[in-house]
């Protein structure tokens, strides 16, 4: 039977939740196609494929010394090996720092049109449809593929996570691991020391909006301050060095659920969204009135916030 | 060192997106600019070219709107250029675009390496870097945050969820995938400005390079969200809004 492939994906001994999402679709994908879901784990050994199975009924697992670390050629290799050695129709990967790394060159390899950072799936008269987000959110597309096979990244959160409870079964798949171009020499934190804003009940964010640095330490530390609160900022308010980075929220930094979380100039990129989502009060301050943010903050005010933020303070 | 930088004209996405037939942004309430990932990758290009020498090229696949954008890298330091100006191209997909973009920097000769922006803005793939490097036959490294060249070995770090980074060791010549923040673009001087004018552009069909690839994904159609979920918008003027919104934190959602 055709198989729907999740390319599991591991960090020190542990399965990232992306890929527990990933089993969530490849079922529901699988039963709409008529097809068997199944994951591939690569790994020095095989414990991290046991661990997958549980999730999902069928794991071929990859064991290497050349894939103790990750790296795109040895998943490249590895995910080719799998991919010919079964009747693969398509192959979910997370659209996450590695998944990036290697989907499209996975998709070059197996000679198969590759629609990354997807948020949806769909079937329709037995083509796999999927949809993704495109203009920083303000604009969705609906993609196909028109090759036989089908590479597909997934945005965090896409779908829900697949609870534990399965025993799958691990069969091992042999691949020769040919050269490997990029050599991992280590890991590094680059936070270590820093503040930690993940514990804060209330957080005031500060984006691209806010315009410099003099401007956000003037308006977003003084009412993060008058709340008792920690001052964060998006992605671009680090890169432009308006604040340090272990107040970066998102993504590649910090993942917070205050009670509430004020953004402020903030667009609400997927990027920024995958680490703030879990506030239990969102307000959104955006002088454009279709910023994602809006969509899903608690509270909105379309407006200036160089205006609203000095009115909130003479208010508290 | 000779160092490509692959650039793409993007819309500012603070414009207003309007849709014509499901199927195409209409272009006439947009602004465009430098995909913003792509700057960092020229300035992350202009800085090695300072300390090793050589020269840095631009390679863009865009119509003649993105000349602007390609003389906005010359003007910051970059050398010379290609644009493909080819509609067959901009009506493929990434994988057309990216065998375009390959086809053009082999045709340069000699190239050590080759930047790109994490993603572009607009389409948000972030693919096409992936895909030249596998064309080129080089190793990649995404995420790019640090960068350090000794001879024709090269140390990236790429960036990892949580502050963390992986640091890699690979050989040249390599693609890299440039994230934002791993310097501070420079902006363009006058004199910049003036030279960047009269810098060598030369415009090309993708056929001047080679056979055009064929699209392996199809376009269905666009659309605005549909968003479930949408924020109580709190009305009135900066003052009333934002003494209701403090009402509201208070009394409804007792978080203050």
């Amino acid at each position: 039977m055709a198989k729907i492939l999740v390319i599991a994906e591991h960090f020190n001994g542990k399965l990232e939740e992306s890929t527990l999402e990933l089993c969530k679709a490849a079922k529901s994908l699988a039963s709409a196609l008529g097809a068997e879901p199944a994951a591939a784990v690569f790994s020095k050994d095989d414990a991290m494929a046991k661990e997958t199975a549980k999730y999902i009924p069928t794991v071929f697992s990859v064991t290497d010394a050349g894939l103790e670390n990750y790296s795109p050629d040895g998943y490249t290799q590895a995910a080719k090996a799998v991919v010919e050695s079964q009747d693969v129709k398509g192959v979910l990967i997370a659209h996450s720092y590695y998944g990036v790394d290697f989907a499209a060159k996975l998709a070059m390899v197996l000679d198969a049109g590759i629609v990354s950072n997807c948020n949806k799936i769909a079937v329709d008269g037995g083509q796999v449809i999927f949809t993704r987000n495109t203009y920083n959110g303000k604009i969705q597309e609906n993609k196909k593929v028109k090759t036989d096979k089908f590479v597909a990244t997934f945005e965090k959160g896409a779908f829900d996570m697949e609870a534990a409870g399965g025993a799958g079964a691990v069969t091992a798949v042999s691949a020769a691991i040919g050269d490997i171009r990029t050599k991992v020499k280590e890991i590094v934190e680059t936070m270590a020391g820093a503040v930690d804003i993940s514990q804060a009940k209330v957080i005031v964010a500060g984006g691209r909006g806010v315009k410099d640095g003099d401007k956000y330490k003037d308006i977003i530390v003084p009412l993060a301050k008058k709340l008792n609160g920690e001052y964060a900022a998006s992605r671009p308010v680090v890169d432009s060095g308006w604040t340090e980075a272990a107040r970066q929220v998102g993504q590649s930094g910090k993942s917070v659920t205050p009670d509430l979380y004020i953004a402020a100039g903030i667009s609400g990129a997927i990027q920024h969204v995958a680490g703030m989502k879990g506030a239990k009060c969102i307000v959104a301050i955006n002088k454009d009135p279709e910023a994602p943010i809006f969509n899903i903050a608690t509270y909105g005010i379309v407006g200036d916030l160089f205006e609203v933020i000095p009115a909130m303070m003479e208010n508290l | 060192m000779k160092i490509v930088v692959c650039l793409k004209q993007v819309p500012d996405m603070e414009s207003k997106f309007k849709i014509i037939d499901d199927k195409k942004i209409d272009e006439s309430q947009i602004a465009f600019k430098i995909n913003d990932f792509d700057n960092y990758a020229v300035e992350a290009a202009l800085q090695l070219k300072e300390k090793l020498g050589g020269e840095v090229i631009i390679v863009s696949a865009g119509p003649a709107r993105a000349q602007k954008d390609i003389r906005q890298a010359f003007a910051m330091g970059a050398d010379w250029g290609i644009q493909i100006d080819d509609p067959a191209i901009e009506a493929g997909d990434n994988f057309v675009v990216a065998t375009s973009l390959q086809q053009a920097i082999a045709s340069i000769g000699d190239v050590d390496m080759v930047l790109t922006g994490v993603q572009a803005e607009d389409d948000q793939s972030s693919v096409t870097g992936v895909m030249i490097a596998h064309l080129m036959n080089t190793p990649h490294v995404t995420n790019v945050v640090k960068l350090e060249v000794n001879g024709k070995d090269l140390t990236a770090n790429r960036e990892l969820a949580g502050g963390k980074n992986e640091v890699i060791g690979l050989s040249l010549p390599a693609v890299l995938a440039i994230q934002s923040g791993i310097n501070e673009p420079r902006y363009p001087t006058l004199p910049g400005i003036m030279k960047a004018k009269k810098k060598r552009l030369d415009v090309k069909k993708a056929a001047d390079f080679g056979a055009a690839a064929s699209a392996k994904t199809e376009f269905i159609k666009m659309f605005v969200p549909v968003s479930e979920h949408k924020a109580e918008i709190i009305q009135g003027d900066a003052k009333t809004a934002a003494a209701a919104l403090v009402g509201k934190l208070k009394n409804e959602a007792k978080v203050l």
